[in-house]
């Protein structure tokens, strides 16, 4: 079966090409450093507050703890970003690799919850810290699940992609 | 500067520096002083943190001789073997150390005897008995003349080590890992190089949620959020890093020659000895009381912010150095031709 040709088309652009040949240390390297700082702060804070409902720190108040998803958004925002610029540079080594679709997958569903988390236990401010930690147990640890699901299989495409560039 | 003069200077602190920390602690258990146990301690921790880059610059320092006459593979391999083996239980006494540490903070006026201690007491005999037998196979590689056969003739590259005389060392010997054999199991298999890096991540993203969260407080985001229990989830991040840790000690292992040549890696290593500069800053100095204290809305003072943007700067270099050791590849000059 033949690859689509728009994968050549994206890779043949001026923007893929440079990310890939460049000579100075801006291009593909530096969009996957921004790409791992996006992680550390969407997935870090995330596992925090998740940690918290969960039980550990129970002495951290949990209301405050409101104020942190506007760092999960940006850590959010700045890999939907970066991830695209990413795509962009490797189109055939990311969209004809499975566990690429498999990482997006689980990044959707852990964003949904971390979504449901806000809305229905953060935003909520007639909440008890009791009712809080009940309602958000569950949907904690699901997130902590998503989220290292969706790191192992971000990991794992150096390792399971078959072409590196349109053959 | 090279690594063979890094590796000489460094290799100093684990094998002084262990000998040290346990005489101390020793003396403190003796005398019952509280102030020279949480010195020792720190003795171990501190000399747990440099023995890192001491056993990484070791692979310069081997570049630097390999091959000439006089100097043996073979003595080489022991010593490395023999490093490899006394890290782990350097790193577990580091690791015991800090726990203690931890525990003398969060409660004043501990129990005279806990486990801790005693995992303390053990591990760091074992890592000084382990770290004696580093430094002498270390400078048998050149020094013919403490050798034991005395024997001032080349030994060539080819030439066996002969069987060790001392029981000791016989016993230990079984113990310590060919660095070949180790090198090659590190390596065999791609999925598990993958494993580990996959938990490398997820170490880090433990480690920097925890830390970043906590200096930011510190910076002035969230003041609603009361230090003292942010503080409390330390603990969890040192998990984080002791994943890291241990991941990469195991990588470079499989691949000694691709890191130590590397300047993003060494420039992580440098940046996380300064975050144990740093650290030793905060919780030394009085900084960390003035910080812990604080409750709802207060903002800490200049000082504990300076140490937060700090940490926070280094712990975002670290992870930006690591992602770039494969840049870097071949960027630090191997001192002589192999």
């Amino acid at each position: 079966m033949a690859l689509p040709s728009f994968l050549q088309t994206i890779e043949e652009s001026g923007l893929s090409t440079w990310m890939r040949e460049t000579e100075s240390p801006f291009g593909f390297y530096f969009v996957l450093l921004i790409h791992t700082f996006g992680l550390a702060l969407l997935v870090g804070t995330n596992a925090v507050v998740d940690m918290r409902l969960l039980g550990v720190g129970r002495d951290i108040p949990l209301a405050p703890l409101k104020r942190l998803f506007g760092l999960m958004w940006t850590g959010f925002w700045i890999n939907a970003a970066s991830g695209t610029l990413l795509v962009i540079a490797y189109p055939t080594k990311s969209l004809t690799n499975p566990d690429f679709y498999v990482k997006l997958t689980l990044i959707g569903f852990a964003v949904w919850t971390m979504y449901k988390l806000q809305t229905n236990v953060f935003d909520d401010s007639s909440l008890s810290e009791a009712a809080m930690m009940a309602k958000g147990a569950k949907l904690a640890k699901w997130s902590l699940l998503l989220w290292i699901g969706a790191i192992t299989a971000g990991r794992l495409l150096a390792y399971t992609y078959t072409h590196l560039t349109y053959p | 500067m090279n690594l063979a003069h890094i590796h000489l200077l460094l290799n100093h602190f684990p094998v002084i520096g262990t000998i040290i920390g346990l005489g101390l602690f020793l003396v403190s258990l003796s005398g019952k002083n509280d102030d020279l146990k949480r010195a020792s301690l720190i003795v171990f921790s501190a000399v747990a943190l440099l023995a890192i880059p001491t056993f990484f610059s070791g692979v310069g320092a081997q570049g630097a001789i390999k091959g000439q006459p006089g100097v043996s593979d073979a003595l080489i391999d022991r010593h490395e073997g023999a490093a490899l083996l006394a890290l782990l239980f350097m790193e577990l006494t580091g690791a015991f150390a800090l726990a203690v540490l931890w525990q003398l903070r969060q409660h004043p006026s501990p129990a005279r005897w806990n486990w801790n201690l005693s995992a303390v007491l053990l591990f760091s005999i074992v890592t000084v008995g382990l770290m004696t037998r580093v430094g002498a196979t270390g400078g048998e590689i050149r020094h013919p003349e403490i050798r034991p056969d005395q024997s001032t003739a080349a030994t060539d590259a080819a030439t066996a080590v002969a069987p060790e005389e001392f029981w000791a060392s016989r016993m230990v010997q079984k113990f310590e890992p060919s660095p070949a054999k180790f090198a090659d199991l590190m390596t065999a298999n791609k999925w598990w190089w993958a494993f580990m890096m996959d938990l490398h991540f997820i170490g880090l993203a433990l480690l920097i949620g925890i830390v970043g969260i906590l200096d930011l407080r510190l910076l002035g985001l969230a003041k609603q959020i009361p230090v003292a229990p942010l503080h409390r989830l330390i603990p969890w991040a040192l998990a984080g890093f002791g994943i890291n840790l241990l991941t990469g000690v195991l990588a470079f292992t499989g691949m000694a020659d691709f890191y130590a040549y590397n300047w993003a890696f060494w420039l992580k290593m440098f940046s996380i000895l300064l975050l144990g500069v740093n650290a030793a800053a905060f919780y030394l100095t009085g900084i960390f009381e003035s910080a812990d204290r604080l409750g709802p809305g207060e903002d800490a003072p200049l000082l504990a912010k300076f140490i937060a943007g700090s940490s926070l700067f280094l712990w975002l270099a670290v992870i930006a150095l690591g992602r770039y050791i494969q840049w870097f590849h071949d960027s630090v000059d191997n001192i002589s031709p192999r």
